[in-house]
């Protein structure tokens, strides 16, 4: 029976849930513990031991509905009433026999037997269902069945004409019942190769090309970048918190106590957590990255970043109490439509949006300030006031300039790129998910000294 | 007495039947993930919305089995210190100094610094020894000579780092202790730990527990819970505070009323002796199951709709 379980968890982790080999043998024992015998007890105890979180057990659920129902042959020659030629000799080949008895049990069995036998297991393409098609019909012994209706369509009694009728029938319906069966394995094994290649395309789509429906799939996929870039840094962060004695602190300390040490203090490394200054254009070129950006950096666990984030268009504002205020997600739809926000979403002018950042806010740029700026540098044809930038790169500790297009754009039409580069420490072309994930992953291993 | 448990725990309708001896009403899932764990000496994680009965689960099981119980409530910074053991350091130095004649006296006896040292040496291990180690939950646990129930409670309060530090113990149940040595455990403890999902959990730590997941309950396990921790509640009221606690959780509100805010409510109806539940009384003990002063705007508002189901559940 393990051999069972072993094909649903493969079947499982294609359908993406992600199981140790360890759970593996949880499953098994778990499996021979309870026995097959109790289908809702079978599932309640696979699922304890193989589905860990709210998503897996849905997928659990659906996973384990599928792969343990029964596939019901209805290739059988119906059972006739008084007419059935009974006295008509059965065929040696197992197959046809078995259609001509109307055994569906075993029918079913054998069509098991025969799917594992070629490998059904590794279906993973709609392109390969024909290959498979034929390979389980091969195993089922379809030239055997041929050859039996050839057999009794040459005796030419009436008989077994009729036999080989109802067998050519029952064949045909072989053959459709096979496929549905292929059909429905592509199913339960195919999926989670699709879902990977769809994982591995959307990291390489540029953001701004991406289409609606696979919005919740970024999430997904953001949440995942962002909890392993969490995992890594805050690690560290813990690492650098453990203390020595401090041994000065500890006889200061105990001084009143007649030199009695008994009161021992630590030392304690105070720890550096980078200070980040995001200022986005969220004209609405620039929306689209903007949203993955926020979304990716407010993921980011509290402790490992400080964030304050201003956006501007035609002028520059203050949003960070928004994402103090709401989650990451509701903050960036808010950002996006406006809501309650004094911001103009006029023609994009870099010049203004600078100025109204030297005015109010260049007092919070320090030299442990990482400024990151998003934006696509295109101001209208108008002046940009590139040398306001100059500023705020001399007081910060590193400016980094993500700007979507690719570098051959820069400085082409009203770009005004060429005259921001030499007040960025750093520039990189932004536009894809994993581009996103490179420049906050260094972002944060840079910041961290 | 240790059969007597195997016998207790012998299938899963065991389980079931002795919770319900408890006052714990256990559906079929946490029936058998109960048995699971024990059999396959598996820690189990509970997850949950507050107030299902995640740490209620884990007394049970203590009261159950004949377990003591012992709880680890986690919190953020939470280390080593407070979960498995510490060095009495106060203790320690205190006794350096009362006992320094006597190590004056060790000292003195010989002049060489380097005998001095050789001499010194040879008493350190006692300030590390077990006079010295007070344990924490977890040490105690390992170290209860009968099994104990440990429950660790709201584990995603914690920093990623305990979490990491509690590997070695749900699956080896063991610790190392650098001075002392490695503690096994002298009798396997049952191992329950509860989350809240205000994290996602590391992979390392889920893949070393049962998963169990406690959703709001529906209506009919509701009312048997309400049942058996509130016998008094009259029959017809229960219905109706029930489907009332089940219709407001569909509400989009902060805070769902979960199955320790029925009882309370429950409990509240008897005391207040109400012979139905009206809409006036309803709205004057809306804060009993609801902690959110924008929720309770939301219910009131909804307040005709919310009656007339009430209502209807009186006449049905």
């Amino acid at each position: 029976m393990d051999r069972v379980l072993e094909d649903f968890v493969t079947a499982l982790r294609l359908a993406g849930v992600r199981i140790s080999v360890a759970e593996t043998l949880d499953a098994c024992s778990a499996a021979a513990l309870v026995g097959y015998g109790n289908r809702l007890l079978l599932k309640d105890s696979l699922g304890a031991a193989l589905a860990k979180s709210g998503r897996e057990k849905d997928l659990f659920s659906d996973t384990f509905d599928r792969f343990f129902c029964e596939f019901p042959c209805t290739a059988v020659v119906p059972e006739r009433g008084n007419d059935a030629p009974g006295d008509a000799p059965l065929p040696e080949d197992p197959l046809s026999r078995m259609l001509l008895q109307g055994d569906q049990a075993s029918l079913a069995a054998a069509l098991q037997e025969a799917a594992r036998a070629a490998g059904i297991r590794a279906i993973r393409l709609p392109t390969q269902r024909s290959l498979y098609t034929v390979r389980i019909l091969n195993a089922l012994g379809l030239e055997g069945l041929d050859g039996t209706i050839r057999t009794f369509s040459g005796a030419g009694s009436g008989v077994s004409l009729a036999q080989a009728d109802a067998l050519q029938a029952a064949r045909q319906e072989l053959v459709d019942n096979v496929r549905q069966y292929v059909e429905q394995q592509l199913d339960l094994y195919g999926r989670g190769l699709v879902n990977e290649y769809l994982e591995d395309a959307l990291r390489k789509t540029r953001l701004s090309h991406l289409e609606q429906r696979h919005f919740e799939k970024m999430g997904e996929l953001i949440r995942r970048l962002v909890k392993r870039l969490n995992d890594i840094h805050s690690r560290r962060r813990k690492a650098a918190r453990r203390g020595h004695l401090d041994f000065k602190r500890t006889l200061r300390h105990n001084i009143p106590y007649g030199g009695f040490l008994f009161d021992p203090k630590w030392k304690q490394r105070k720890l550096n957590r980078p200070d980040v200054l995001v200022i986005c254009d969220i004209s609405r070129s620039m929306m689209r990255l903007v949203r993955f950006f926020l979304l990716f950096l407010y993921g980011l666990n509290e402790e490992i970043l400080r964030i304050r984030t201003f956006v501007f268009c035609s002028n520059l504002i203050d949003v960070s109490d928004v994402f103090e205020r709401y989650p990451v997600e509701v903050a960036v739809d808010r950002l996006q439509q406006g809501t309650g926000l004094p911001i103009v979403m006029g023609l994009t002018d870099y010049a203004r949006s600078l100025k109204d950042f030297r005015m109010q806010y260049m007092d919070i740029v320090t030299r442990r300030t990482t400024v990151l700026f998003l934006g696509d540098a295109r101001n209208n044809n108008s002046d940009p006031d590139a040398h306001v930038l100059r500023d705020i790169y001399q007081r910060c500790k590193r400016l980094v300039w993500l700007n979507p297009e690719p570098r051959s754009f820069w400085g082409t039409g009203d770009s005004e790129m060429k005259r921001f580069l030499p007040y960025c420490h750093t520039v990189r072309e932004c536009n894809t998910l994993d581009h996103l994930e490179r420049v906050i992953g260094s972002i944060l291993a840079a910041t961290r000294h | 007495m240790n059969d007597d448990r195997q016998n207790r725990i012998a299938s899963w309708e065991a389980v079931q039947q002795g919770f319900r001896g408890t006052g714990y009403i256990a559906d079929r899932t946490i029936a058998t993930t109960v048995y699971l764990a024990w059999h396959l000496g598996k820690p189990i994680l509970v997850e949950g919305p507050a107030g299902v009965g995640k740490t209620e689960l884990a007394k049970t099981a203590a009261a159950f089995l004949d377990l003591q119980l012992i709880r680890l409530q986690c919190y953020e910074g939470l280390d080593e210190a407070k979960a498995l053991y510490e060095w009495k350091y106060g203790k320690q130095l205190l006794y350096t100094q009362l006992l320094k004649d006597k190590l004056d006296e060790i000292v003195s006896r010989d002049n060489g610094f380097s005998a001095a040292i050789d001499k010194l040496y040879k008493y350190d291990d006692i300030f590390f020894s077990r006079h010295f180690l007070e344990p924490r939950p977890l040490l105690k646990a390992l170290e209860s000579p009968d099994g104990a129930v440990l429950l660790v409670d709201e584990i995603d309060k914690a920093d990623e780092e305990f979490e990491a530090f509690l590997l070695e113990i749900l699956s080896d149940y063991q610790v190392s202790i650098p001075e002392i040595g490695t503690v096994a455990a002298v009798s396997r403890p049952f191992v329950f730990l509860t989350s809240n999902n205000t994290r996602e959990l590391s992979e390392a730590l889920k893949r070393r527990c049962l998963h169990l997941f406690i959703p709001y309950p529906d209506a009919g396990l509701e009312r048997r819970i309400v049942r058996s921790r509130v016998p008094d509640l009259p029959d017809r009221l229960e219905k109706q505070l029930v489907s009332f606690i089940q219709e407001i959780r569909t509400l989009d509100l902060k805070k769902a009323p979960s199955i320790s805010e029925t009882i309370d409510w429950a409990r509240v109806v008897v005391l207040l002796h109400a012979e139905r539940l009206t809409s006036e009384f309803v709205r004057e003990t809306l804060h009993v199951f609801l902690k959110y002063q924008d929720d309770v705007h939301t219910v009131e508002e909804r307040m005709p709709q919310l009656t007339s189901l009430l209502l209807r559940n009186e006449g049905g």
